[in-house]
């Protein structure tokens, strides 16, 4: 387990760093998003990066991806700074967002076509990628389909096709099953065991910890704009017997069990 | 249930709901009762008017023109008023066992049971009255009449019918949005039109009623008048038209009310799997150099036709900038100059670029990592509007001259027509770099609350930056027109301005994607608040 100082302690056995954040500072007006963060993320390792709704899990993932700017810190990705050399980050990193838009007025394959070709891919590889994505996220018969017509679970699969057209070597998700159907949230899963098996590295941000659990081999707990612990799962969930408990310790909310308050409600006398 | 006995059903169900309603709340009956006054009163005055007008040179035009707006009222009614009607939503009557033809005529003797239908009939028999000469025209406008009633109504309830289907759509939204450039064109028309007829007599109707009373309802009312002037044939072949456009209009109704009441709700259909072709590998795209450019150009290209807010905005733009020259040259006010109008409003399309991608625009970010990309971005987004605009602004001037019948001022005013264009593309982007803002994809509104003044000084600091660059051209044309031996050398401004335009969106382009490109993220911030 790691202190709250967020030192690097349990980092990963793979030796280099994916990601590593030094001092990352984001307010909003009088709310501070993200307090000073510093992170390490081993590189091909399935990583986690849990935390209640507001911890600021997407405004974390925002600026160590370049599409927000830091008020302070830095964020240096396969060992290149993010806002210095953006060319050489922006071409070894996936991303797949929360809360933005795609171009939902292509379809499936028009989508993956024009980000392919934006992205400097040869035309006839990036249509040989993009069939066999929509394959294997079970997209191909929606794939003339505007995404603006696709349900959530497809967005999040063909969202989920463009952060993986260009073979990142980082691929930044944030809540990629939230609102996702059992049956696509096991594509995506499938899709992700066997990009991270070949040596690449998955961020994903989520608040479901049984998810967490069952996925990563490393986690890092964010509260309030700060990281509460990080390290392999094992480690971070320690003694506690899940992932849940050991986070809720984390944050403090363990003694908010619904004690005595509500000693009326249930059986017994009315 | 019998075919006869559903008809009273329905009609009195519709008077006691119309009674129902007007019971529940005083306010509710004050406002029914007031606006249905005002609406006999205008009926009344209309009658007098209609009435008064017969005998008047040429009134049978305007009465035509008339009765062919009171059509497309009734035909745009449902669209604006969805909700309108209670008693005639068919959705509401889908859990009865009723075949669809009794439940169209009854649907339709309902229909013509409310203050619409009066209003109409008062201005239909006016009309009847303005035109007709002759015992003959007379006992046709007695068939007329209702024969226009009928077209009117069926009109309203087909177009009904079908957008119940459609509102519950995503191509329904869609269409809602478009709904309102319907208006912003409508005005223009009708604002040229009154110009028109304020400044020259009724007969200059005469040409558009020509063409008006062969349309139905209009066509009734023509009939009447062909009858007055002894053009029998015509008469009957206006009335036909009459009586085969409401039958036409009525099977329409009852086919559409068939699906609906037979098929699910389009909400919870889902949409064909073939409703889009991909076209990512035909005509216009081999065209295209590969690479960013060509894959740039072809989804702007795309937007301008699927995306509704992008469509309306180039709808809107296309139409305003043929309608003021063209209509100013028609009614002999124009000027050639009037043409540049074409050039001006689709370059404002060039303005707010990234706000056009919504938050999508992340995407556009995460490929842009140098100047370079950002320059071959923005000009991919010049050209895919160019691709457009040059030929329209070219097709409105060449338009423009032929009917003013000016050609020696054709090479000045497209010079200066695409000396404007580079103009407001090279403000235009930078202005898409220096002060983007979000487009709200619902509703009408074009800008996210609190970013207005950024819009204002987008768009109106570009286009005032624009004039300003423009001047020398104006400057070199006004010269040119003032001396003496100028006329000849006029030409010159085709080439002139022409060169003078593309170095500027070049310079434009240079200027802005510098800036683009170090402030992708506050532009994604910006342009992600709808």
């Amino acid at each position: 387990m790691v202190d709250a100082d967020g030192d690097v302690v349990g980092a990963g056995a793979t030796g280099t760093a994916a990601v590593r954040v030094r001092g990352l500072w984001k307010r909003f007006g009088q709310q501070v998003a993200v307090a000073g963060i510093d992170l390490e993320l081993p590189a091909g390792r399935f990583i986690g990066l849990v935390g209640p709704n507001g911890a600021g899990k997407t405004t974390t993932l925002s600026m160590v991806t370049g599409l927000l700017r830091p008020d302070q810190g830095t964020v240096e990705v396969v060992g290149r700074d993010v806002w210095r050399d953006p060319a050489e980050v922006k071409a070894r990193i996936g991303v797949l967002p929360e809360g933005l838009r795609l171009f939902e007025r292509l379809s499936g394959r028009e989508l993956l076509a024009y980000l392919g070709r934006l992205r400097g891919l040869p035309g006839a590889e990036v249509d040989k990628r993009a069939t066999q994505l929509l394959d294997v996220l079970d997209l191909a018969g929606a794939q003339h389909k505007l995404v603006v017509d696709y349900s959530t679970g497809m967005r999040k699969k063909i969202g989920l096709a463009a952060a993986l057209l260009h073979n990142p070597e980082v691929l930044f998700l944030d809540e990629p099953f939230e609102g996702v159907d059992p049956v696509s949230a096991q594509t995506i899963r499938g899709v992700l065991e066997r990009y991270t098996a070949s040596g690449a590295t998955v961020v994903f941000s989520s608040h479901v910890m049984e998810l967490v659990e069952s996925l990563c081999d490393w986690v890092a707990v964010m509260a309030a704009g700060r990281i509460r612990a990080h390290g392999p799962l094992a480690e971070v969930r320690g003694e506690a017997p899940s992932l849940q408990r050991a986070f809720l310790e984390l944050v403090g909310a363990h003694g908010r069990d619904a004690g005595s308050d509500l000693d009326w409600l249930g059986g017994g006398s009315r | 249930m019998s075919a006869p006995a559903i008809t009273p059903v329905v009609v009195r169900l519709k008077l006691s709901l119309l009674r129902n309603g007007l019971r529940q709340s005083g306010g509710r009956r004050a406002a029914y009762i007031a606006s249905a006054v005002v609406a006999l009163l205008f009926a009344a005055l209309q009658l007098v008017g209609l009435i008064a007008l017969r005998g008047f040179d040429h009134v049978e035009s305007l009465v035509v023109l008339l009765v062919a707006v009171l059509g497309l009222g009734w035909a745009v009614m449902p669209l604006f008023f969805p909700g309108g009607d209670e008693t005639l939503d068919p959705t509401r009557l889908v859990m009865l066992p009723l075949r669809p033809r009794p439940l169209v005529r009854a649907l339709l003797v309902a229909s013509l049971v409310g203050i619409g239908p009066l209003f109409t009939l008062c201005l239909l028999t006016g009309s009847v009255i303005a035109v007709a000469h002759g015992g003959a025209a007379f006992a046709v406008g007695v068939l007329a009449v209702p024969l226009a009633l009928l077209v009117c109504v069926a009109l309203a309830r087909a177009v009904a019918a079908a957008n119940v289907r459609l509102l519950t759509s995503r191509k329904g939204r869609d269409l809602a949005v478009l709904s309102g450039l319907v208006v912003a064109v409508g005005a223009q028309v009708v604002n040229f039109g009154a110009q028109r007829l304020g400044s020259s007599g009724l007969e200059q109707l005469d040409p558009v009623a020509d063409v008006l009373r062969w349309f139905p309802p209009a066509s009734a009312i023509g009939a009447v008048h062909s009858v007055g002037e002894g053009a029998y044939g015509t008469a009957a072949a206006q009335l036909l038209l009459t009586a085969a456009a409401s039958a036409g209009l009525l099977a329409l109704w009852a086919r559409a009310l068939t699906r609906l009441m037979t098929a699910p709700d389009g909400s919870t259909l889902q949409t064909g799997g073939a409703a889009v072709r991909d076209r990512a590998s035909t005509g216009l795209a081999r065209l295209l150099p590969p690479g960013r450019t060509g894959t740039a150009v072809e989804r702007s290209l795309r937007y301008v036709w699927r995306d509704p807010k992008t469509k309306a905005a180039w709808v809107t733009s296309l139409a305003i900038g043929l309608i003021v020259p063209v209509f100013n040259a028609w009614q002999g006010t124009g000027s050639v100059y009037f043409a540049c109008f074409a050039a001006g409003m689709l370059g404002i399309q060039m303005y707010n670029q990234f706000g056009q991608d919504t938050s999508a625009f992340w995407m556009v970010a995460m490929t842009i990592s140098s100047t370079r990309d950002a320059y071959v971005e923005l000009r991919a987004r010049a050209l895919a509007l160019l691709l457009v605009t040059l030929p329209y602004a070219t097709l409105v001037t060449v338009l423009t001259t032929a009917m003013l019948g000016d050609w020696p001022r054709l090479p000045e005013a497209l010079g200066l027509s695409f000396a404007l264009l580079g103009a407001m593309l090279a403000t235009g982007a930078w202005t898409s770099a220096r002060f983007p803002y979000s487009i709200p994809q619902e509703g009408y509104k074009n800008v996210a609350p609190g970013q207005t003044g950024l819009a204002w000084i987008s768009i109106f600091g570009g286009m005032v930056a624009a004039a300003v660059l423009c001047a020398p051209v104006i400057a070199l044309a006004i010269w040119l027109n003032a001396g003496a031996g100028g006329d000849d050398l006029l030409w010159l401004l085709l080439p002139v301005g022409t060169l003078y335009g593309a170095a500027l969106t070049l310079l434009g382009l240079r200027l802005a994607a510098p800036r683009t490109a170090r402030r992708l993220p506050e532009i994604l911030t910006a342009v992600s608040k709808g």
